[in-house]
């Protein structure tokens, strides 16, 4: 479990380098990816289910993101979008995409249709976290 | 006065179009702009902002003036959090201390060019970043230092390609397409083991995660041009990355039939 919250630790700060964070928010935007992937992976092993891990897992990155943003005047952006990305189901596009090829039609929409849902379980908890958050802090960050 | 009204939308124009290229949501360079002209007391502003383009009005109070309107195009996107983060700040701190409006536009002219993460600095962390989630997914230490290369190896390719003006379809889709090439050559020649592994780590910075939050983001407030457009964005990032590597897979199943 701790070498899993490190890996997703150096993993999100690779990513926030990438899309260019400023430099105090690297370590905070860092922590929010390795927090939401740890509740990821936690979730993952006892419920099975990849698609209700994700959402909790993204759940907590945006409730971060936006926790911080307030703390720390920053956009929300800056938090949510690397912290968002190791949850982002590639391994979900691969096998879908593999299992097309070798004509595997069952299984490819098996495999698809779930990271489609992975996918939009990430979008419906951005969209739920940042509504809620809307609804209590009027003010926008 | 009227050059003064013209001064302040420019100014308010340059904030909003440095926010929308390097990435900011719609409604906040929306918001931004219409905080700018607020703070040089111009109240009648309405601005409408798509990820293409960017239309803002003024109007006089009491209709007595012409309106004045700015239209910019936005042709190049491209992910850039600190400058978004830094005009933000600007067009905050203009409430507290209001700046002489060329102050304002050097200030957003230090923006523009400020730098990013040297170059050498990104691609160790494109490297870093898609080689521990490698580790994340179980990767050992033969897959980890293949996927490390592989990715720094698919970060310039894409960076070439960016700067020469190639559209994000072919950048993402060669993109992919060289992480399974390379990935499928260290396997051959035995620096990796499992395949997948390597070549999911290895796509892992062309994802579209910047273009699914935006179209979430925006189109919660309100803004379904913005939504749909960036929804359409992620979905072709997808469509590309899933075809790359598809393309790459499908000659070695169907020419060496999957085995090496």
């Amino acid at each position: 479990m701790l070498t899993q919250f490190i890996y997703a630790y150096i993993s999100t700060v690779g990513f926030s380098l990438l899309f260019n964070i400023p430099k105090s928010a690297i370590l905070k935007s860092a922590m929010v990816g390795a927090l939401g992937w740890l509740i990821y992976s936690e979730v993952h092993q006892f419920s099975q289910s990849a698609i209700l891990s994700t959402f909790l897992g993204a759940c907590v990155v945006s409730v971060l993101s936006e926790i911080f943003a307030r703390k720390f005047k920053e956009a929300v952006t800056v938090f949510v979008i690397p912290g968002i990305l190791p949850l982002v189901p590639g391994s979900g596009m691969y096998n879908t995409m593999l299992a097309l090829i070798q004509q595997n039609f069952s299984t490819a929409a098996l495999i698809g249709s779930e990271t489609i849902f992975i996918a939009g379980s990430i979008a419906v908890a951005i969209l739920l976290v940042s509504s809620f958050t809307r609804l209590i802090f009027l003010k926008k960050i | 006065m009227k050059a003064d009204r013209r001064r302040v939308l420019a100014l308010a124009v340059c904030a909003g179009e440095i926010m929308l290229k390097n990435g900011a949501e719609t409604y906040r360079v929306e918001d931004t702009i219409v905080r700018i002209c607020k703070a040089y007391g111009i109240s009648n502003v309405e601005s409408f902002v798509t990820p293409t383009g960017i239309f803002v009005t003024v109007d006089y109070e009491n209709g007595s003036d012409e309106p004045i309107t700015f239209i910019k195009r936005i042709k190049t996107r491209t992910i850039d959090l600190n400058k978004v983060s830094k005009v933000n700040t600007f067009s905050r701190s203009l409430m507290d201390t209001r700046y002489s409006i060329e102050n304002g536009l050097r200030i957003l002219k230090d923006i523009e060019s400020y730098p990013t993460y040297p170059k050498y600095i990104r691609v160790f962390c494109a490297g870093l970043a898609s080689s521990f989630f490698g580790a994340l997914l179980g990767a050992g230490i033969l897959d980890f230092l293949s996927s490390f290369t592989i990715s720094m190896i698919v970060f310039l390719a894409v960076n070439y390609l960016e700067r020469h003006q190639a559209n994000f379809f072919i950048q993402n889709a060669l993109g992919s397409a060289i992480a399974s090439l390379l990935a499928l050559l260290f396997v051959y020649l035995g620096f990796g083991i499992n395949l997948d592994k390597i070549i999911i780590s290895s796509i892992m910075i062309l994802l579209p995660g910047v273009a699914i939050t935006n179209a979430v983001r925006d189109s919660i407030s309100g803004d379904l041009i913005s939504g749909t457009a960036r929804g359409v964005e992620a979905l072709i990032t997808a469509i590309s990355i899933a075809s790359g590597v598809g393309i790459i897979m499908n000659l070695w199943i169907h020419s060496l039939g999957g085995r090496f």
